[in-house]
């Protein structure tokens, strides 16, 4: 298959697969940030053993998860100036900021401190150790916006101005402000609460139907689930409607599948830019915004069922089959997640920069065998890495807290000399 | 100021992430056992998510203030750029899975990619070096690249003999003997940023033209930035008294 393929096809799929797998954990990790920083601070002020198991287990398996989200990241971010770097040249002087700022104002400072965070448990005092997580939760929440910023820049360009044929910072107040990275970055933000909420929920649900001994941690901890992931989903929603005002006009036409609407953009863009084809893969569109949408329904039907279900004590402990539903529940976020990115990323196409950059033109001068030889060791690394990652969280989740090794001891504790 | 602003995060990176690869490199011969092993790592394990960031906002310094240049630089060495990264990703997976699960034959899986990735980075970083300094490629290009990843290790040998205790302490002084361990570190990392510098001195620098809004913006947050390292470098100023998390 990938030898019948054009060069820019496969760097399109590279960074798709990159990017995709990327997302996977990324929507995990920013919403299981916010819910550890939540539990570490009831858990601080309380001191209960309870919150303070919790921080750990939910903690371990929010760091099992983030190391693949980094090394996804890295590569996503490397790609741009290897298999894109028509891009790069041609708009980096405008969007590259965005870019540039995530890495200093949001990643830079989430990875020092997360790492402060694991290896400093029991070292730091733990208000300290409390304010690190909730700097990590902001600061990829920052990473995230910035990043919209960028991928809203390139959907809807605003704010930059063109010279001598490429662009330039213009208003930079008017990049940020770009509705089409803010309601984005709503509309993520929330998603990736939905993802943890039922993630959370399921794994929980999951230890009550096989009646672990930790009942009330896990009861706890299921609660917290559907309680973030009931009004979450709304939000998600309410973003995603808002975003639908905003499509471009071949993607909203290529969604609604409206022949006489697709024609009108099709003209539109060949009288700006000359013959062509303007127009996004129709199935791939419906397909991806159909996904997010009917599951966006699936879980806000089940999270408001949970969300009931949930007040009744007998119920969370003992209603099985709804345990095995939450469970089964996990991946379903992380599918619309996949969908509704599918939807705009194919939606833009064949634009890179929307209207003024084709991905064609946006091409590395790479040749065919060097894009072959790096979609695949990039898709098998990450394949197999991928795998190993999800046996590992799901191993840690099934072992429950009892497993945890994060925080277990106190890090560099002076070896106990026997003085007899 | 463009300049100053990536020189300072790419030489940033090279000193700090050139030890922690040093150290993965000489894995097998700091520790002969698993146990050994995983002490080594635990003098590693705090710094080296916090050192490879550094490479991350030279990208983002390169995209956002030398567009030309980071399209240029990447585009030209595909191949080795993407040996580079799946060394690094490598690498960082051994050093966060190997804990994960106890048996001897996952440690030997996870310490043989911490040890492959180490190397595959050094080689990369050499070869990547040798084209820009000297423009050098083709197998020829190896031996400044070996030179080179022999650099990183003995930066990496002084860095764990400032870290580690007893036995893998001696083995890590193997070439500065009864030396200063602060004086050798300091040399080791002059000598990697000497490099670094002379490698940058042969690039067309050109900046783009988002620098006058991009480049203070930086440059304020340089000082926090620092700041957070230094938490870490202060928290985890001792030596290692045993494994840590990973």
């Amino acid at each position: 298959m990938l030898l019948g393929m054009e060069t820019v096809e496969l760097a399109r799929l590279q960074f798709a697969l990159t990017a995709g797998a990327h997302f996977l954990f990324v929507a995990l990790t920013l919403g299981l940030a916010t819910l550890v920083a939540l539990l570490q601070t009831r858990a601080t002020f309380g001191r209960d053993p309870v919150h303070q198991a919790m921080t750990r287990f939910w903690g371990q398996l929010y760091i099992i998860n983030y190391a693949m989200g980094i090394v996804t990241g890295l590569v996503m971010e490397f790609q741009l100036g290897l298999s894109w770097s028509g891009l790069t040249k041609f708009a980096g002087n405008a969007f590259g900021s965005a870019l540039a700022l995530e890495t200093m104002m949001a990643f830079f400072v989430e990875a020092t401190f997360l790492g402060l965070w694991i290896f400093g448990w029991n070292k730091l005092n733990r208000w300290a150790h409390l304010t690190l997580i909730w700097v990590v939760t902001l600061t990829a929440y920052a990473s995230a916006f910035w990043i919209m910023v960028a991928n809203g820049f390139l959907q809807h360009p605003v704010g930059h101005r063109v010279q001598d044929g490429v662009l330039h910072l213009g208003d930079f107040g008017a990049m940020v402000a770009n509705p089409a990275a803010l309601v984005a970055f709503g509309h993520i933000l929330s998603g990736a609460l939905v993802v943890a909420g039922f993630f959370m929920a399921g794994v929980s649900a999951y230890h009550l139907r096989r009646r672990t001994a930790e009942q009330d941690f896990f009861r706890k901890s299921l609660r917290v689930g559907i309680t973030v992931a009931l009004p979450a989903t709304l939000v998600t929603a309410t973003f995603g409607g808002i975003a639908f005002q905003t499509l471009q006009p071949a993607k909203s036409a290529a969604w609604v599948g409206n022949a006489g609407r697709m024609a009108e953009a099709q003209a539109e863009m060949v009288a700006l830019h000359g013959p062509g084809d303007y127009l996004p893969p129709v199935a791939w569109v419906q397909s991806g915004a159909m996904t997010m949408l009917i599951l966006f329904a699936l879980m806000f039907f089940f999270a408001g069922l949970s969300f009931l279900l949930m007040l009744f004590r007998p119920v969370v402990r003992g209603l099985r089959i709804w345990h095995w539903l939450l469970t089964a529940m996990i991946p379903v976020p992380f599918v619309a997640m996949l969908g509704g990115w599918i939807f705009r990323e194919m939606g833009r196409q064949p634009w890179a920069v929307y209207g003024l950059l084709t991905t064609a033109e946006a091409m590395s001068p790479v040749s065919a065998g060097q894009m072959r030889f790096s979609v695949i060791a990039f898709t098998s690394v990450f394949a197999v890495l991928i795998v190993i990652n999800y046996w590992l969280l799901a191993r840690a989740a099934r072992r429950g807290p009892a497993g945890v090794t994060l925080g277990d001891r106190p890090i560099e504790a002076a070896v106990p000399v026997a003085t007899f | 100021m463009e300049i100053f602003i990536l020189a300072f995060f790419a030489l940033g990176y090279l000193v700090l992430a050139g030890a922690d690869i040093g150290v993965g490199m000489l894995l097998p011969y700091l520790g002969r056992t698993s146990g050994e092993r995983r002490e080594t790592i635990a003098a590693i394990a705090p710094f080296f998510l916090g050192n490879e960031v550094w490479l991350v906002a030279t990208a983002g310094v390169l995209v956002g203030l030398f567009p030309k240049l980071e399209g240029d630089l990447m585009a030209a060495h595909y191949s080795l750029v993407v040996v580079l990264l799946l060394s690094w990703v490598i690498r960082d997976m051994g050093l966060w899975l190997r804990g994960r699960v106890s048996g001897p034959r996952w440690w030997s899986l996870w310490d043989g990619a911490i040890v492959a990735g180490s190397w595959g980075l050094a080689l990369s970083w050499g070869l990547l070096l040798s084209d820009v300094l000297l423009g050098m490629s083709g197998p020829l290009a190896l031996l400044p690249a070996l030179a080179l990843a022999a650099l990183f290790a003995t930066h990496g040998l002084a860095f764990a003999a400032l870290r580690l205790r007893g036995t893998l302490r001696e083995r890590a002084a193997v070439l500065s003997g009864g030396a200063s361990e602060v004086r050798t570190l300091a040399l080791t990392a002059a000598a990697v940023a000497v490099v670094g510098v002379l490698a940058g001195l042969r690039l067309p620098l050109e900046a783009g033209t988002s620098g006058a809004l991009l480049a203070p913006v930086i440059l304020v947050m340089m000082p926090p930035l620092v700041a957070s390292q230094a938490w870490v470098w202060w928290t985890f100023r001792h030596r290692v008294s045993g494994p840590s998390y990973l």
